[in-house]
């Protein structure tokens, strides 16, 4: 469960500023996928002593830089990122096939497996099995703290706010769209690349394959949380909201014993509901 | 004068200036001068070059040669960052608020950004942000408390955040205000306290450029006016020195009799009838009136007076709950679009670049889409080049001043796009035609234009509706003018021998009087 809300988690604050910045992103799970099998290859066959913060920045760096791509051409391009990221996200996906390898690596590096299981606390449980709550979940409310700083205390924050508001009237008042762009896009695809590296290191393995078709989940977490898809809206509390609701939802279900095939029922309704209630908020504001 | 005011050179002048966009020569050698405290009156017809002026003013074009002195200082050109540094700011028509940020942000944002040099990765200072927003409101008369600071733009209504706008102004410290038709989609109350900020700003020493087509307004504010005409600044001066008639005659360069264009009178059959017709939402009641063929009917009344709403009840735009229609002495039901045009009453709205035009779609797509049953061959398939030939008359007997229909709606003049919209109309032969502000952001050579085309309607015994708040302009053209206030037609005025203050007197009525 934690793993699932960290992972998730980083993801959606990237997505969040993404959103905020009046852009959408699609291709944060290539980016994370690319981070953590190149990243894990890198170690185990070329730099096996590389100790673990620095795999970690290095995790984040790339993401950093894939991030930036889908930055400048948003930029540049002037199409909607919607289209930019479904392109990069193929693209992404494939050079890694195509330069790095195809192939699952079921061993990783030990530096990696010890960051995985290194625990910030232990609980034994009446029944004797002992719960463990490991040190990299602290990655998610470090980076949500992280995020909340930039968009309340930064100019950048505001200037990502702006442009999501309204990004001609943004230029117009002197704001660096471009700057704007490729810092936001930067900024989720670190926190992706973060989110790959930790996959890795909590599932002991790394698949080029993983996180195919999350995107969605992702985005309708931070939804839910309160920010419109249209862009300018929304808070860091509400997307963390978002994701632990949707983690508590798909594990309470698990847990009394409801089908695993009932849960995208389930979320699927709330993310309806969530919706229904902005936009009846809204309109009842408007009269 | 003052001594020093003798001595200080100019703010801003730009002496032989010109801009050339590939091979259009949009700026031919422009002088104005730009002294503190005063306000400015950029007046000229749609392309004659006062958009490109801002931005050279603005920073935001080069000019392709000629000088600016700035505080003396001669510059080649520019940036937009000198032009925020020396103080020229610009509230463009939409105002350039940010909707989704508060209102302190959009105040006091700017000064920090000019802190940071441009830099985003900065701290800011909210405690300084509060206090340059209240400092700014406060010299409005805008008394500000924190969850006003901290409300979002877009919760404000429209007068409000055109202070906003201005405090943004005050707060950046401007020395000159640049303000592009400011007062296009204001009510009368609105226009009132927007001038009354402008002469805060002017007492401070600001200098104002208004860019505008209501001169009335202008008269109102005084100052300077200066006027362009195809790219060339062709005079500059006090604007209570020139008449009406003479800026209309320096702007088009040819003279514009401000008479009454209506020539012709209507016919006796009564066209279109309302008995008692109220909206669903209540916006307006009990209101009775009849047109007939060949007549031109004026609608006015403060925004909130039911007018918007008539217009589009009439149109099947909003709901119609009560009383009755009828056309030709036929009942009708209009609670569709569709079903308005089937019983032939066309309508031009208010807004039409966001609800009449297809802005990237070329000319002719836009003056055929009613008539496409027409052009269209066997299975369906619309023959484009029939299409072109229709549209192309359709361009010709509205003079549009292109005759490729193949350029997108969007390059044209406001004046055209006005005339493309009423083509598109006048190709279904509609029997009444409700013109919602025909002239709203349309130059004083294009008004002209459109009031001919509106006359030849009538002639033809077409029915029109126009709904304006340009009183001139409901006199100039019409043969009565309904009056409403508070949702309900309070007096019906003679347009040949009614003034304009007759008009405001039964609009601005008190409620009470009116009920």
């Amino acid at each position: 469960m934690a793993r699932a809300s960290v992972v998730t988690g980083l993801f959606a604050l990237g997505v969040f500023t993404i959103l905020a910045a009046g852009g959408i992103d699609v291709s944060f799970p290539a980016i994370g996928a690319v981070a953590m099998y190149s990243m894990t290859k890198l170690v185990l066959e070329v730099a096996p002593g590389m100790p673990v913060w620095v795999i970690l920045l290095c995790g984040i760096g790339i993401g950093a830089v894939f991030g930036a791509v889908n930055g400048i051409l948003v930029n540049s391009l002037r199409v909607p990122a919607l289209i930019v990221t479904i392109g990069t996200q193929y693209f992404f996906r494939g050079l890694l096939l195509v330069f790095v390898g195809t192939v699952w690596l079921m061993e990783i590096p030990p530096q990696m497996v010890a960051f995985g299981t290194w625990s910030l606390l232990e609980v034994k449980a009446g029944n004797g099995v002992t719960v463990s709550l490991p040190m990299y979940f602290l990655a998610f409310p470090v980076a949500a703290l992280l995020t909340w700083y930039l968009f309340n205390r930064t100019l950048m924050g505001r200037a990502i706010f702006a442009t999501g508001g309204n990004a001609d009237v943004a230029a117009r008042l002197g704001y660096n769209l471009r700057k704007v762009h490729v810092f936001a896009f930067s900024f989720a695809g670190g926190l992706a690349g973060l989110a790959g590296i930790i996959q890795a290191s909590a599932n002991r393995m790394a698949n080029p394959f993983d996180f195919a078709g999350t995107e969605i989940g992702v985005i309708a977490a931070v939804v839910l949380g309160g920010a419109r898809i249209t862009g300018g809206t929304g808070s860091v509390l509400g997307t963390v909201a978002g994701v632990l609701l949707v983690t508590v939802v798909n594990n309470v279900l698990v847990l009394v014993g409801i089908p695993s095939t009932w849960q995208r029922v389930v979320v699927g309704a709330f993310i309806l509901i969530a919706a229904g209630f902005f936009v009846l908020r809204d309109r009842k504001q408007s009269i | 004068m003052s001594d020093r005011a003798a001595d200080s050179v100019p703010f801003l002048s730009l002496s032989a200036v010109h801009k050339r966009f590939g091979g259009v020569h949009a700026l031919r050698g422009v002088e104005l001068t730009i002294e503190q405290g005063k306000a400015y009156h950029l007046l000229g017809e749609n392309g004659c070059g006062k958009s490109t002026i801002i931005k050279v003013i603005s920073g935001a074009h080069a000019p392709s040669s000629g000088e600016i002195l700035l505080d003396g200082k001669r510059l080649d050109h520019l940036t937009p960052m000198q032009a925020m540094e020396a103080g020229i700011e610009t509230v463009y028509q939409d105002l350039s608020l940010l909707p989704n940020l508060s209102v302190a942000e959009n105040i006091a944002l700017g000064e920090q950004l000019v802190a940071g040099q441009g830099r985003l990765l900065r701290r800011i200072a909210r405690h300084r942000m509060d206090e340059i927003a209240t400092r700014a409101l406060r010299e409005l008369g805008v008394a500000a408390d924190r969850a006003f600071l901290s409300q979002a733009v877009s919760d404000l209504p429209l007068a409000m955040r055109q202070r906003v706008a201005i405090a943004r102004a005050i707060a950046a410290e401007a020395r000159l205000v640049i303000m592009d038709e400011p007062t296009t989609s204001l009510t009368r109350h609105e226009v009132a306290a927007l001038i009354e900020a402008v002469e805060h700003l002017l007492s401070r020493n600001v200098a104002v450029l208004f860019v505008t087509h209501k001169l009335e307004e202008s008269y109102r504010i005084g100052g300077e006016a200066i006027v362009m005409r195809d790219g060339l600044s062709v005079a500059q001066g006090p604007i209570e020195n020139y008449t009406r008639a003479e800026l209309a005659e320096l702007m088009t360069g040819r003279a514009i009799e401000a008479v009454r264009y209506r020539k012709g009178a209507p016919q006796d059959a009564v066209l279109l009838e309302a008995q008692g017709i109220a909206s669903g939402g209540g916006a307006f009641r009990n209101a009775s009136f009849a047109l007939r063929r060949g007549e031109i009917l004026g609608i006015t009344g403060l925004s909130d007076s039911g007018r918007n709403e008539l217009a589009m009840a009439l149109a099947g735009h909003v709901g119609i709950s009560a009383g009755t229609l009828s056309i030709e002495g036929r009942e009708i039901r209009i609670n569709t679009p569709a079903a308005a045009i089937e019983a032939g009453i066309g309508y031009v709205p208010e807004d039409r670049l966001a609800e009449g035009l297809f802005l990237e779609k070329p000319i002719w797509a836009n003056e055929v889409p009613l008539i496409l049953d027409q052009l269209s061959g066997p299975g369906g398939l619309i023959d484009e080049r029939r299409a072109r030939a229709r549209a192309r008359e359709i361009s010709a007997s509205m003079k549009l001043n292109t005759a490729d229909v193949t350029l997108p709606v969007g390059t044209l003049s406001g004046g055209n796009q006005q005339r493309v919209l009423i083509g598109r109309w006048l190709s279904i032969a509609p029997r009444v035609l409700i013109l919602h502000g025909p002239t709203v952001g349309v130059d004083v050579g294009s008004k002209e234009t459109i009031f001919h085309a509106i006359q030849e309607m009538a002639e033809q015994g077409i029915g029109v509706l126009i709904v304006s708040d340009d009183l001139p302009e409901l006199l100039q053209n019409c043969d009565r003018i309904l009056v409403m206030n508070s949702g309900r037609i309070v007096e019906t005025l003679d347009a040949e021998t009614a003034s304009e203050d007759d008009i405001y007197r039964s609009m601005l009525a008190t409620k009470s009087e009116a009920a």
